[in-house]
Parts: structure tokens; C-alpha cells; sequence
């Protein structure tokens, strides 16, 4: 049985705006394993983004706790947060969020910025992780250079520099054309069954959530009792699941069956 | 990918913003640097004002004690103004070359003088201009006017040994060859002002009415004073030819046996001589005097210029300063709210804040640097100008028309102004910049760096 990653017990948030009280997050319990790779769905407001947020440490809940790698980071004071941040998360976001006067390789380099890691061993770190993301002949390349799918890419690739312990992709998919972003979820799922990363991605769209191992739903901030196998898109390579013909990613009736997707 | 080099991209990335902050900042930082030379060129021109007048002034007064027998009996009322000169140095002539009809007495009047009870010696002397007159412009603090003076001025001494030796006849400050003798005819000691105006040096042949003399000693004048007069000291009978008034004086020192019979003296010489002007010890102390309270005068205004100086300077230097910190404090917070997003990627990136803040203010300092070179290069070359254009001019009117030289001292007091910058300064401005940079940064970066990571990534 795969270890546990993360875990939230009765995770909570109240937020106060204008006097009123707003639930955000109420009652979620997780329990994400090592290697995992799971799609959160929901509409808008339902509390998805403010989930990963709580997850990936950049907020505190107002109630319950979040627990990763064995440890209640709730607890952890705010000003050593960042070292959770550093070491044990990965934020893909949607709207790739890198730094304009950077570089491909730079951009990946950036989390690494004040780890242990040698100038020379930082470098070769990047270049590696651009080479899984199929980007090494763009490493020189600033982002204004990159198409929309390429710097996802390199977002993805920056979100691995440390090796964290999961991944959290916020709508990774939200800011890309139909091609590209079946190329994007292709990539987070070759990741996670080559590499074993553990991936949360939050999104609404139900096609790309799908190719998740598992899909979880929330509504209204609560965490729904149903949840669904994901076609594992890296796994189950792209086959029709009726008759089992190769598809592509765009796809969204089988070719040969004409049945839906 | 160090903080140093993300902070320096940053700053590249708006060029045209960073450039108009640089340059703001540099104007700023010019008025920061320029000023406080300024003010201390200011002191030190006023200091030394006030020591060349003070030197002047105890010149004049040894000068006058040493000549507390002698009664300057003259026939030109310019005469008789107290010097630091020797008596036979007509530093007292009116400024600026104007010129009088010379008045001559015969030495007959010599002998009647020295008839008179208690007269010890009398040293004839005999002043006469050239009929060549030159044109010459004087810049000065009130403006440049040109004025036309005699080429040269002659005067002819009584060239007796033990004239020479006990009285101060002569001029001392020789620069090259020798001073005139007894019996020395046909030779002419310079000033050197006149041998630099024709170009000739010892041995060399100068034409004075028509008549070549030789050169056989140069001498420097007493004061510095860009117009003073052009001399050549000469024999008086060889004066007396050349000028055409054998026989004739145009001035004489009358030295008494002891100060207690000047008084005596001077009375008779005027009552007799309608046409000579006596001046004595007491008329050049009196002199003195007046003069002594036109220099406290300027020197009093001088004084005061520089108090408002120093006020007007620190009102300047104080509002560059604030202005310079609230440019970079405006700027860089300008800058963190634009690149809220930026600060929250970096937070998730797992930067702490710590990181976030040196690199703001990293760049606020940067910025600051850059400020601080153009600022030394707009102080550098418009230091003049701003610390002429920001601070008040020391008024040296009052004192130019009153004696030669004062003229040259004032335009010492303009130029104070004009001081320039020296690497003390820049090294001084260069630390100041990185200063008010940190200073200025210190609250956006600060501020960058306490941003929600969570808020700053839903900043658009």
C-alpha cells in the first residue's frame, strides 16, 4: 500500500467580507497518497482554489488541519512557511506565472535559488527537467518567445526543480487552446506514471479532469461523497474505452465507434 | 540567477521609466552634491578676503609707523593715499590710469622746505605718465567696462645712497637683476607688468620719451591688482630730461627730525604752498581707518552672505534630499503593486521575505547608483550653474572704487562660487545615493515582502 502524502482532517475556512461571513471550505477531509494523481472538479466558487491554496501552504485554514509528509503545517508560523513552499510543493498555476525577464532555464532555476545546490548542479537540474518537458532547445528562450503550451511546459518543469512531494496544478489547463492542452495533461500524466509525482489539479473542465486517476467534486466548499476512476490518460494511453481504437488527445468522439469520449 | 542580477534585470526591463527616474533622481542628487563645495568655497574665498585684507591692512599700518616723520607734500590731490607700497610707488594714484594734468613745482621750493625748522631731508621725486595710452577691459562683479590708461608711468628718484638706504624710496620686491644705485643714469627699473606688456627682460633696451634706457632690475609690485600702473623708476635729472621739466618736482617727501615737529611742518608747508597737498601720519592713519571700516563693511556683508548661504543651502539640500527619497519611495511602490503577481509567484516559489525584500530594495538601490553617476555627471559640469542659480552672490560693492586691487579681490569672491566638485564629494555623493536608494525602499520592499502570497496571485 503507497504511503501517505497528505492528508486534511475537517479542513475549514470562513472568510469575512463587507460583514458577512462567507464558507469557503467546510468540513474537507483528503487523504492523497504517494503517487497519486488527482483532479478536484467544481464550478466557480466552490471552494476548489481556496482547497489548493490550503494544501499548498500559501493559506491557513480557519479550522481542521492540513498534514504533509507527517506534519500539521497549520502549525508552522507563517514566516518559516516558505520553506514548506520550497521543498515539499510545486504550484503549476493557469496562467504560468513565469518571470518575463528570465529565461527557460532560469525560470526553472529560480526555486532553486537558495537551496544547498551548487551553481553547476542548478543548472544541470534545470536543464534535465527541461528535458522532460521536451523544451531543451529552449532553454535560452525568455517567455514573450515561448507559445502558450511551452511555458506551461516550463512551469511545470520549474514546479519539479526541488523535487517536492506534490504537485498543485491550479486550472493548468485554463489558459490553453484544445491541442495544447491535451499536450499539457498528457505531460502531467507521463509525469506521474514515469516519475511517481503526485499531482492535485484543480479544474473545471470535466474532460481534462477525467484524465486523473481520480476525480473528487466539491460544492459549496464541501467535498462530495462521489468520486471517480479517471481514464489515466498516461496509463490507458489514448484509447477509445468502447472500442479500444487509438485516439487523439482532441478528441472528443472515437473515431470509429462514433461513440463519445 | 542571484538576487543581484534578477534586481539589475528588473531595473532594464522599463527603460524608458528607469531612465526618466535616473534623471530626476541625478538632478537631485547634482543639487545634493554641488551645494556643499559651494558653501565651503564660499567660507574659504571669505576667509581669504578677509586675510589679504588683514595682511593690507597691517602692511599699511607698518608702513605708516615706519613713516611716522615723513610729510608727502604733493601736487596732485590723488596723492598722498596710504600704502603698503614704497612712498615712491604710485599705488595712490587714482585708479584705473585716469589721468590729471601733471603740476610741477621748481626744486627752488626744495630749498625754501628745507629751511624750515626741524626738516631733516627731502627726497625729490618727479611722476609723470606716458602720452601712449592703452584701452583694457575689467570683468568685475558689477559688469565689464573698458577703461583707457597710460602704457607706463615714470618716476624719477632722488638716487642718493643715504636716501636709499634710510627711507623707503625705492621698491624692494626685486625678481631678477638689480635695484637702482647712486649716480645710476640711463638705466630704468621695472615693474615687471610693464616688461611682461613689451616683452623685453634685464639688459633689454625700453624707449621712454624718445629716449632708450636700459633695463637692470625688475621688480614686482606690491599688490596683485590686475590694473596696476606700469612703472619705470629711473634717476630723477634723467626724469627731468626726458619729460622736459628740468628743474622740476612733481612730488616731495619731506622727512622732520622727530614726529613731534610734523604737525609744525605740514601747517607751514600748506600755509606757503598753496598748490602742494600735505599729507602726514595722522591724514594716512585717519586714511587708515576709513579704509579699515569699508573692509569691515564688505567683510560684514560678506559675512552675512554666507550665513544666508548656509541657510538657503540647507533649505536646498533639505528639499533634494526628500524629493530624491520620495522619488524612489513613489517609484518603488509604484513598481511592487504592479508586480504584486510577481511577489506572489515568487512566495509560492517558496522565496521568503527576506528574499522578496532585498531584491526590491536591491533595485531601489541600483536605481539610486545609477542616479548617483549621472548626478556626479550633471554636477560635474553644471555645479557652476546651480550653485549660482540656488545660493546667494557675495556683494563686493562698496569696495572697488575706493582702491586698486579691490577690483581683483572681488572677482576672487565670484569665482568662489564657481567651485568644483572633487572625488571626496563624489565618493561622499556615491555613498549618499545608495543611502536614500535604501532609504526609499526600505517600506515598498518591506511591504513587498509582508504581501499575502495567496492575494498577491489573484492580483491581475
Amino acid at each position: 500500500m503507497s504511503e501517505l502524502i497528505l492528508k486534511t482532517e475537517e479542513l475549514g475556512k470562513v472568510f469575512k467580507m463587507g460583514g458577512r461571513t462567507i464558507r469557503a471550505l467546510s468540513e474537507v477531509g483528503l487523504q492523497i497518497k504517494k503517487g497519486d494523481f488527482i483532479s478536484i472538479m467544481g464550478p466557480s466558487g466552490s471552494g476548489k482554489t481556496t482547497l489548493l491554496n490550503m494544501l499548498g501552504c500559501l493559506d491557513k485554514p480557519t479550522k481542521g488541519k492540513v498534514v504533509l509528509d507527517g506534519k500539521d503545517v497549520t502549525k508552522v508560523s507563517e514566516k518559516d512557511l516558505y520553506k514548506i513552499r520550497r521543498h515539499k510543493v510545486g504550484f503549476v498555476f493557469q496562467t504560468f506565472n513565469l518571470m518575463p525577464y528570465l529565461n527557460a532555464i532560469e525560470n526553472v532555476e529560480l526555486p532553486m535559488e537558495s537551496t544547498k545546490k551548487s551553481r553547476d548542479q542548478k543548472k544541470q537540474r534545470a536543464r534535465e527537467l527541461l528535458k522532460l518537458v521536451g523544451l531543451s532547445e529552449r532553454e535560452d528562450h525568455r517567455p514573450h518567445r515561448l507559445s502558450a503550451g511551452e511555458q506551461q511546459r516550463v512551469a511545470i518543469a520549474r514546479a519539479l526543480a526541488n523535487n517536492p512531494s506534490i504537485v498543485l496544478a491550479d486550472e493548468p489547463t485554463g489558459n490553453l487552446d484544445v491541442k495544447t492542452k491535451y499536450e499539457v495533461i498528457r505531460l502531467l500524466g507521463k509525469l506521474n506514471a514515469d516519475q511517481g509525482t503526485t499531482i492535485i489539479m484543480v479544474t473545471h473542465d470535466s474532460q481534462i479532469a477525467a484524465h486523473a486517476g481520480r476525480m473528487l467534486f466539491l460544492s459549496d466548499g464541501k467535498l462530495l461523497a462521489k468520486e471517480k476512476q479517471g481514464t489515466h490518460l498516461a496509463k490507458d494511453a489514448l484509447k477509445c474505452p468502447n472500442c479500444g481504437r487509438e485516439t487523439q488527445p482532441e478528441d472528443t468522439f472515437c473515431p470509429r465507434c462514433g461513440k463519445k469520449l | 540567477m542571484g538576487t543581484l542580477t534578477r534586481a539589475i534585470r528588473n531595473v532594464s526591463r522599463r527603460k524608458a521609466r528607469t531612465l526618466l527616474v535616473v534623471i530626476a533622481l541625478g538632478f537631485s542628487m547634482a543639487i545634493m552634491i554641488s551645494i556643499p563645495p559651494g558653501i565651503v568655497a564660499n567660507q574659504e574665498s571669505t576667509q581669504d578676503l578677509t586675510e589679504n585684507y588683514n595682511n593690507m591692512l597691517s602692511s599699511m599700518q607698518e608702513e605708516i609707523n615706519k613713516t611716522a616723520t615723513l610729510i608727502e607734500c604733493s601736487t596732485s590731490s590723488g596723492q598722498g593715499m596710504p600704502s603698503g607700497a614704497p612712498s615712491g610707488d604710485p599705488q595712490g594714484m587714482p585708479p584705473f590710469g585716469s589721468q590729471q594734468a601733471a603740476v610741477f613745482v621748481n626744486e627752488t621750493v626744495v630749498d625754501e622746505i628745507r629751511s624750515i625748522a626741524g626738516v631733516k631731508d627731502i627726497v625729490e621725486f618727479l611722476e609723470e605718465s606716458s602720452n601712449e595710452t592703452t584701452s583694457e577691459t575689467i570683468s568685475s562683479p558689477r559688469g565689464d567696462f573698458t577703461v583707457s590708461r597710460p602704457i607706463y608711468t615714470i618716476t624719477g628718484v632722488s638716487l642718493n645712497s643715504y636716501f636709499i638706504d634710510n627711507y623707503s624710496i625705492l621698491p624692494t620686491e626685486i625678481t631678477s637683476g638689480r635695484n637702482l644705485q647712486e649716480a645710476d643714469s640711463g638705466v630704468v627699473l621695472v615693474s615687471s607688468n610693464l616688461t611682461s606688456y613689451l616683452g623685453i627682460g634685464i639688459d633689454g633696451e625700453v624707449e621712454i620719451y624718445g629716449e632708450s634706457f636700459t633695463v637692470v632690475g625688475i621688480f614686482e609690485p606690491t599688490s596683485q591688482g590686475r590694473f596696476e600702473t606700469r612703472i619705470a623708476y629711473m634717476n630723477i635729472t634723467d626724469a627731468q630730461r626726458v619729460t622736459g621739466n628740468a628743474g622740476n618736482v612733481s612730488r616731495l617727501d619731506v622727512y622732520a627730525e622727530s614726529a613731534s615737529d610734523v604737525g609744525g611742518i605740514a601747517d607751514v608747508i600748506e600755509a606757503t604752498y598753496t598748490g602742494l597737498y600735505v599729507t602726514t601720519y595722522k591724514d594716512r592713519l585717519e586714511n587708515l581707518e576709513r579704509m579699515q571700516e569699508m573692509y569691515t563693511e564688505t567683510l560684514n556683508n560678506a559675512q552675512s552672505t554666507i550665513a544666508q548661504t548656509q541657510s538657503t543651502a540647507t533649505q536646498v539640500i533639505i528639499v533634494a534630499v526628500a524629493a530624491t527619497s520620495l522619488i524612489v519611495l513613489f517609484v518603488m511602490l509604484y513598481t511592487v503593486r504592479e508586480r504584486t503577481k510577481e511577489i506572489g509567484t515568487l512566495k509560492a516559489l517558496g522565496f521568503s521575505n527576506w528574499n522578496v525584500m532585498s531584491q526590491f530594495m536591491l533595485e531601489g538601490i541600483i536605481i539610486s547608483l545609477m542616479a548617483g553617476v549621472v548626478g556626479i555627471a550633471i554636477g560635474s559640469v553644471a555645479a557652476p550653474t546651480l550653485t549660482s542659480l540656488l545660493l546667494p552672490r557675495i556683494s563686493m560693492f562698496g569696495t572697488q572704487r575706493s582702491f586698486p586691487g579691490s577690483v581683483n579681490l572681488g572677482a576672487t569672491v565670484s569665482q568662489a562660487v564657481t567651485a568644483t566638485l572633487d572625488p571626496q564629494w563624489m565618493l561622499l555623493a556615491f555613498g549618499f545615493a545608495v543611502l536614500l536608494g535604501a532609504l526609499g525602499s526600505v517600506y515598498p520592499a518591506w511591504r513587498a515582502s509582508r504581501t499575502s502570497p495567496m492575494e498577491a496571485l489573484k492580483h491581475e
